[in-house]
């Protein structure tokens, strides 16, 4: 078992149950502000999920919330719960590493990512950064400054990222809730990784605001967890438009949390065929499993999806490259050697097919919505595979071998290039979990959301426990 | 003023412009694929950015797979009314 450390089981607890406990006065915000800070000391050299914990501003704040309950001060609907952020969020008092040696350099930010404000103003009490791959642009959870992510199910095996250090915080017991990104898949690949519930939800749904970009047109982010309870009430918290990301839109809230209990009954489900077929059989199971618990009976065909996810491929080159020339000239030796050839090439990627890509964009995204005509969800593999060992350059696909780094993300991509929102549901097979994708059109993350609510309590999906020895 | 004969080679010359001009345009094509690394020295050159020996590779390996993806972008016939939007919304 993963408990070379003290925490007991509140380490284990969802952060509707912590919230719940605090706001009844039966837990002390600080008394789980001090297990998971214990958690973290000694669970975290294993896993190497944290590049730093706030434990200064995470007691102050735990102690906060108690006064004001004390006095009979309302508490939010996340009060005490303990979260963590990938470090690309602005922290007030720290660089925003974004997972690179040069950003170590910057000076300390001034003030919260909004998404962290809002967590924070529901009461949530934010606990730390974590680690990722080196400026996103990546699906392995490796980072070469700060060494890999570790993932709770093997430590031997890759986390996923870039949202690495996401997925195993929250797999491997350290907090109930974190914070990810997603340009092509960077919060779905953990959770598939990790075995955990992970939201991207639609373009714009969420605002970016005071977080390190790195594809302006692809960039989401989102909320990772171990219920789908957890992924709806912080979603639900985050919520609203805000005039400082300029792709933020500006739509009412519409709270899901209450939703969530509707059930399956009456929503179209597709499987998503041609492209999307799984080769992998972990990939293969885990679909069957969703599509049988929810009694889907037929494919739909996403049109020209490979060509999208090579769009998608291209445009991410391009515009990741855009943001880092300047550094690109001044401090290439400072990236990781990896991450640094992909974006010296993209920077030479003729703008002419760039264009072409965005163009394409706009043509599949009209294609895709027409689908929505006919279902109201589509469900996808989330990777090709369950989690790698760390370090494995390529992975079998069928019989195709496949780089790793670059094709963890080939069902995610075609998804995220148009904004489509999408729950990863983790499916607990053994040895490892794989994730499935809930597809649903723009701006309708209730039903994904619900779906996957359905499938937790029918015990189809589940987040479990790490039953590994801690054998590094 | 006496216009002088066309040469032979003139006429050959422009036949062979004729016939390229009635040629469909060329795609990306993956057949000089050495050709790759001397793209790669000579654009970061014009980009200002500095390669270090023994970088070449690693860049013209990722731009081969970026002109691999945009082959296949470059192959879809869009209309000429597609337009990219500006900003990006679902």
């Amino acid at each position: 078992m993963l408990n070379a450390s003290p925490p007991d089981d509140l380490a284990w607890s969802t952060a509707g149950h912590l919230a719940a406990e605090v706001t009844a006065g039966r837990l002390k915000a600080l008394e789980i502000v001090e297990v998971t800070l214990a958690g973290i000391r000694a669970r975290d050299p294993l896993l190497n999920s944290f590049t730093a914990v706030t434990e200064q501003r995470a007691r102050e704040h735990a102690r906060a919330l108690d006064e004001a309950r004390a006095s009979g001060k309302p508490l939010g609907p996340l009060a005490g719960v303990p979260f963590a952020v990938k470090n690309l969020f602005d922290i007030a008092g720290l660089p925003t590493i974004a997972g690179s040696k040069i950003n170590r350099e910057k000076e300390p930010a001034r003030r919260d990512a909004a998404l962290i404000e809002r967590l924070e103003h529901a009461g949530a009490v934010l606990v730390g950064a974590l680690n990722m791959g080196e400026y996103a642009y990546d699906f392995t959870g490796e980072n070469i400054h700060d060494g890999p992510s570790r993932n709770p199910h093997d430590f031997k095996r890759m986390t996923g990222g870039s949202s690495g250090g996401s997925g195993g915080a929250v797999a491997g017991g350290l907090v109930p809730l974190a914070l990810g990104s997603d340009t092509n898949g960077s919060i779905r690949v953990p959770s598939s990784c990790c075995g955990i519930f992970g939201l991207k939800p639609t373009y714009g749904r969420l605002s970016r605001a005071r977080s390190f970009p790195f594809v302006a047109s692809l960039d989401h982010v989102g909320p990772m967890a171990r219920s789908v309870e957890d992924l709806a009430l912080a979603y639900d918290a985050m919520q609203g438009f805000d005039p400082d990301d300029p792709a933020c839109v500006n739509r009412t809230a519409q709270p899901v949390a209450p939703l969530l209990r509707r059930g399956a009954a009456g929503l179209r489900i597709a499987v998503a065929g041609g492209y999307f077929k799984p080769r992998g059989q972990e990939a293969l199971q885990a679909i069957e499993r969703v599509a049988v618990a929810l009694g889907v009976d037929r494919d739909i065909d996403i049109p020209q999806a490979e060509r999208a996810r090579s769009a998608a491929f291209l445009i991410t080159a391009s515009e990741g490259a855009s943001l880092h020339l300047d550094r690109l000239r001044s401090r290439a030796r400072d990236y990781d050697p990896a991450v640094r050839d992909r974006l010296i090439a993209g920077a030479m990627a003729p703008a002419s097919l760039v264009v072409k890509a965005h163009k394409f964009r706009r043509w599949y995204r009209e294609e895709v919505l027409k689908l929505f005509a006919d279902v109201d969800a589509i469900l996808a593999p989330a990777t090709p595979c369950a989690a790698p060992l760390i370090g494995q350059q390529t992975f079998m696909l069928g019989d195709q071998e496949l780089p790793v780094r670059a094709n963890l993300g080939i069902y995610t991509q075609p998804i995220s290039f148009i904004g489509l929102p999408v729950v990863a549901v983790p499916i607990p097979l053994s040895p490892l979990p794989i994730a499935v994708q809930i597809v649903a059109a723009p701006w309708r993350e209730d039903i994904a959301l619900r779906l996957a609510y359905t499938l937790e309590a029918d015990g189809i999906a589940a987040a479990p426990r790490p039953t590994i020895d801690s054998d590094l | 003023m006496e216009r002088k004969p066309i040469a032979k080679s003139k006429r050959r010359r422009a036949k062979v412009t004729r016939k390229l001009r009635s040629r469909p345009p060329r795609r990306i094509s993956n057949r000089h694929p050495d050709g790759i690394e001397r793209l790669v020295e000579a654009s970061a050159q014009v980009l200002g950015i500095p390669l270090e020996r023994g970088w070449t590779q690693g860049v013209a390996f990722n731009l081969r797979l970026i002109f691999r993806h945009a082959k296949l972008v470059d192959e879809f016939p869009l209309a000429d009314d597609i337009e990219p939007a500006p900003v990006f919304y679902a």
